[in-house]
This record gives structure tokens, sequence and C-alpha cells, in this order.
């Protein structure tokens, strides 16, 4: 049987620290999200002052009162047992790669490793942000890079910027379509 | 068209946009200021206009023609997708296709302006009710075409053109067909082309304002236009002495206010406003190709159904006609992103590694008939688990997935 947090509609946030999945699912959320940060007392505090130790959340009210939780995951690595209890059950997952950060190529193939059994079953769309701080490696790097790891077909990469709802909402889209092209909003 | 083809002095024809949408407006009066300068001047009111311009396929347009009955020596031209559907309503009235040629459009004016200034007492033009159309049953569409089109805009961006038959067989119509050459996406994709193979930055030289390319350390293209004039001039055919490609060192200070894009996504943009609904020459629309990735969606113009079209094309092998048949949409829409992908070199070319299976039959693709959808993912094969065990998850998704679908196009 199913656990309790599996019948839930959620889709998951998880991506480097820094690359903005807490201000995404903000972005999106129809309620002020829940955040568990704290202060940042490892070399993430270089990059943040404050990082999510445990998750974040939010909610997509949709019409007939039914609800869509949006958890991010932890970006640090030492909270990665977290991963796979919150994406049990999950739609799918929308991975943010912060561009800026030294080696964003070798983060990418860091998690979707770490998320390889979640994706097969479901699917992956990819948010490239702070590009305009770092312009390499492009949206093609990505894609040559997904290639190299046998994702086939390609999934959705874009560049986002994670302040932005119309954004995050592509990406969203992207993950659905990606489920099911034949969806149409009705 | 020939730039500055009348000599300075000569009478310039005043035209009146009687009924025309924002996009054309746009187009005509960008071509009004940039090539037509000695041929055409726009009236700011119709009692000032010697011809007029009306587009058949806006709604409104029996107001129009009524507005015309006081100028009975002010010159029409009509044009329309589909002119032949116009003629009888407006017998013996020029009726042009679309998209205009406006390098044959300054003439055509002038003479409609001077056959009308020869008319004494014409009747009239008056609004002929066209006979009634036979009833079509149309199958239920999607509630929103997505992305923020209007039906007008939608209209202009992908054209009106009628889905080829399912099978290949008979003539293409050349109103299919767009030449890249006679547009602004033929110079900036060859620009683009010569700095990557070059390394250096390149220049769309000739046009009122910059458009550079570098290719390092990314490729790029960097512009002070803006989307609102790029797309009227990528919609406007160029004379090909208009615009020339030139290497540079580096690129010139524009005014101040450039904007960068990658190239991809600028390729993509003004191929889909040169296309508008129409492929590049030579494209074969029964010939299997597919997307090697989806484009930069949060960035590009999106046109109706185009993430659904990418998303199916970036899993399969099928020709433009195939994919729109799958998805239960018009061609138009999959010719557009065609274009876009195309230039924007995301379009896979090479031929399928194994025979594809004939076009299915017209209808809404949908997750629950279609296994492919329902075993589809991105994660490498050999990670990939058996799709059993989801079997109830999957089925329960369609809903779900509608439904926050509808939420998320009713966000953006």
């Amino acid at each position: 049987m199913r656990s309790e947090r599996a019948r839930h509609n959620k889709i998951i946030f998880s991506g480097t620290v820094g690359a903005g999945k807490s201000t995404a699912i903000a972005a999106l959320s129809d309620i002020p999200p829940v955040a568990t940060e704290a202060v940042a007392s490892d070399e993430t505090g270089l990059i943040k002052k404050t990082t999510t130790v445990a998750m974040d959340y939010g909610v997509l009210n949709l019409p007939g009162g039914e609800k869509v939780m949006l958890y991010g995951t932890p970006g640090q690595e030492r909270f990665n047992f977290m991963w796979e209890i919150l994406s049990e059950g999950g739609i799918g997952l929308v991975l943010l790669i912060n561009n800026a950060n030294p080696d964003p190529l070798a983060d990418l193939q860091g998690y979707l490793h770490a998320f390889k059994d979640f994706i097969s079953k479901t699917a992956v769309a990819i948010g490239v942000t702070h590009m305009d701080r770092a312009e390499a490696p492009d949206l093609d790097a990505y894609r040559t890079r997904l290639a190299s790891l046998g994702h086939q077909p390609p999934p959705a990469v874009f560049r986002v910027d994670a302040r932005s709802r119309d954004d995050v909402a592509m990406l969203v889209k992207a993950l659905l379509y990606t489920l099911n092209p034949g969806l149409i909003d009705a | 068209m020939t730039r500055h083809s009348n000599p300075p002095g000569q009478p310039l024809t005043a035209l009146y946009l009687l009924h025309v949408g924002s996009m054309d407006a746009r187009l005509i009066g960008l071509s009004t200021e940039r090539h037509w300068k000695h041929q055409v001047k726009l009236a700011s009111a119709l009692n000032q206009a010697e011809v007029v311009l009306v587009d058949c396929d806006r709604p409104g347009i029996e107001a129009a023609v009524e507005q015309l009955a006081a100028y009975p020596r002010t010159g029409v031209v009509y044009y329309a997708f589909h002119p032949k559907d116009h003629a009888q309503r407006f017998p013996n009235r020029v009726i042009l296709g679309k998209p205009l040629n406006l390098e044959a459009l300054p003439a055509i004016l002038a003479k409609a302006a001077a056959d009308a200034a020869h008319v004494i007492a014409a009747p009239p033009p008056r609004f002929v009710a066209p006979p009634p159309a036979p009833v079509v049953v149309e199958e239920p569409g999607p509630a929103s075409l997505g992305h923020g089109l209007q039906t007008e805009d939608e209209r202009d961006l992908c054209g009106a053109m009628d889905d080829l038959p399912a099978t290949p067989g008979q003539p293409l119509p050349d109103r299919l067909f767009f030449n890249p050459d006679e547009y602004i996406i033929g110079h900036i994709h060859r620009a683009v082309e010569q700095a990557a193979n070059t390394g250096r930055p390149h220049l769309v030289a000739g046009l009122p304002r910059l458009i550079g390319v570098r290719a390092t350390p990314v490729p790029a293209c960097i512009t002070d236009f803006r989307d609102n004039q790029l797309r009227p001039l990528s919609m406007t055919q160029l004379p090909l002495t208009t615009a020339r490609i030139v290497s540079a060192s580096t690129l010139p200070q524009g005014s101040g206010n450039e904007i960068v894009h990658s190239s991809e996504d600028l390729l993509w943009n003004v191929a889909a406003w040169a296309a508008r609904g129409r492929l590049p020459a030579g494209a074969d629309p029964y010939r299997p190709v597919r997307l090697r990735a989806w484009p930069n969606c949060t960035k590009v113009f999106m046109s109706p159904h185009a993430m659904r079209i990418a998303a199916l094309w970036t899993r399969t092998w099928a020709s433009p006609v195939e994919i729109a048949a799958r998805l239960g949409i018009a061609q138009r829409y999959v010719f557009s992103v065609y274009a876009s992908a195309r230039f924007a070199g995301l379009l896979d070319t090479s031929l399928p590694p194994r025979p594809v299976a004939p076009a299915a039959p017209a209808r809404q693709f949908s997750a629950p008939e279609d296994p492919t959808i329902q075993t589809a993912t991105t994660a490498p094969t050999a990670g990939k688990a058996s799709p059993e065990p989801e079997t109830k998850q999957t089925q329960q998704r369609p809903s779900i997935l509608s439904r926050i679908l509808r939420k998320l196009l009713n966000a953006v």
C-alpha cells in the first residue's frame, strides 16, 4: 500500500544550492511558501546567508479544492537521504541548476543520477538559472551532456529566472507535456 | 522591391490603412518609412486617402466597406489568405494574397488610386453578403491556444493555410513555402554560420539598427531592435541588396540599448515571424524529421501548440503532416515550429533508422490511447524501470495533469 504522502499530487523541485528552488516555489505557489531555512554554517554560507535544511513547501490550488504540492528538496548533498522520501509518488521533477557554479554540468549529472529511479518512472524538466551572470555553458552544452548520459528523448532544458512565475510555470508545463504531449487544458 | 524607384518630387500615393491588423500596420509603416518613402505616404484619415487597404480576413469588414461608400474616387486594395473566396463579394476589385508582396505593393496601390480617380460616378462599393457557408461540425478544440496568443495575432503569425492531404501525391501549393533569402532570417542565419565558421563577429549591415553576431564565448546575437520592431522587419520581404553580411574585428557600439540574445533564440523567433505558418523552400512536409532538443521556451516565441509539438517531436521521427495528425491540430502550427527549428539548428533531418509507420488518422493524441506516452521517459534506457508498477498512477494522470495545465495556462 502506498503511503499517505504518495497519494498526494506533488511536483518535486530539486537542484544545487543557490539555484533558486525556494524562489521558484514562492513564484508559483498560491500560498506563502513554508520553508525550513537556517543560517548557512558550511560552505553554502559563501553563496547565500540562509539555506533550506529540510524542505520548501508550496501549493497550487486547483479548481474544485484539489491541491498540488510543490516540494523543494534541500540543496546540500548531506541531506540527500530526504530526496527519495520527498519524491515518492511525485508527478515529476523540476531540476534547477545554477549556471554560475564552478561545474554546473557535473551538478546536472549528479542530480540526474540521484533521481535516476524517480525520473525513469516520471519525467524531468531542467531550468538553468543565473545565465545572466555566467553565459557558459550554454543550453547546447547541457543538451550534449544529457545525450551523452543517454537521456533520450531529450528532456526540456530552459534558461530560467526563478523569480519569474512565467518561467517557472513554463518549466512545469514542459514537464506535463513530456508526460503527455496530447494534453489539452480541458 | 526597388528602393526609391520613384524619383524625388514624384507624387506619392496617399494610403490609408482602413481595416488592417496591428501587425500588418507596423509592417507597412516600416516599409513606408524605410523603402517606399518616395512612393507611398500614410494618410491619417480616410478623406485624405487616394487608396485604402482592407484585410478581408479580419472581423468587422462589413462596417469598413460601408465607410467607403462616401468615397467612390478612393481606390481600394483588398488582401486575404484566400483571395478567390472573396472575389464574389468584391467584384472587379484587386484582391491580393497573403502575405503581401511588398515589392509589388506600391505599384498596385498607385494603379488602384489612379483607376479610382478616373471614376466619375461609379456606384459605391457595397458589401455583398457572402453565400452561407456550409455548416462544418468541428471537433471540440482546446479551450485555449495557450501562451497568450490572441486570435488576430495568431492569424498574423501562423497564417490561415488549409491543411495538406494526409498523404503525398498532389502538387504542393507555392504559398506553402517561403524563400528565406527574401527575408531577414536568411541574412541572420548566414551571419551566424559565418561567425561560427570563422570565429569572428559578423554584422548584418544596411539595416537601420544594429544586428551583430558573435561566436564566442557562446553564440549570441546583439541587436538594438526591440521585439516590436524586429517582428515586422522579420515579416517583410527585403530586397537582396538591402542587407549584407560583413566580418568585423569587434562589434560596433550601438545605441546603448543593445539586447543580447542567444543566436538560437533569435533565429527561432525571426524564422517564425518570417514563416507565418509556412515551410522554408525545399522542405518536404511528408518527410520524417525530429527535434534534437526542445527550444528555449522561456525566451522564444511560442506559436499555438508549440510545446505539445516539441514534446512529441523530440521523442519520435515523424513528418510535419504526421505530427499535426497525431496531435489533431492544424498543420500550419507544425510548419511554424519546423521553420523555427530548422534555422535554430534544432531540426534533425538525417534519415530515421527504421521505417516509420504511416500517419495516424487525425484525432486527438491522448495518453490513455497511446502506449508510447505512458512508457515515455527521459531517463537513460539502461536505468529505466518497468512501467508495470506505475500503471495505476499513469491511468490516473491525464485528468490531474490537465487540471494543473489549465491552472498554469491561466496563470501565465
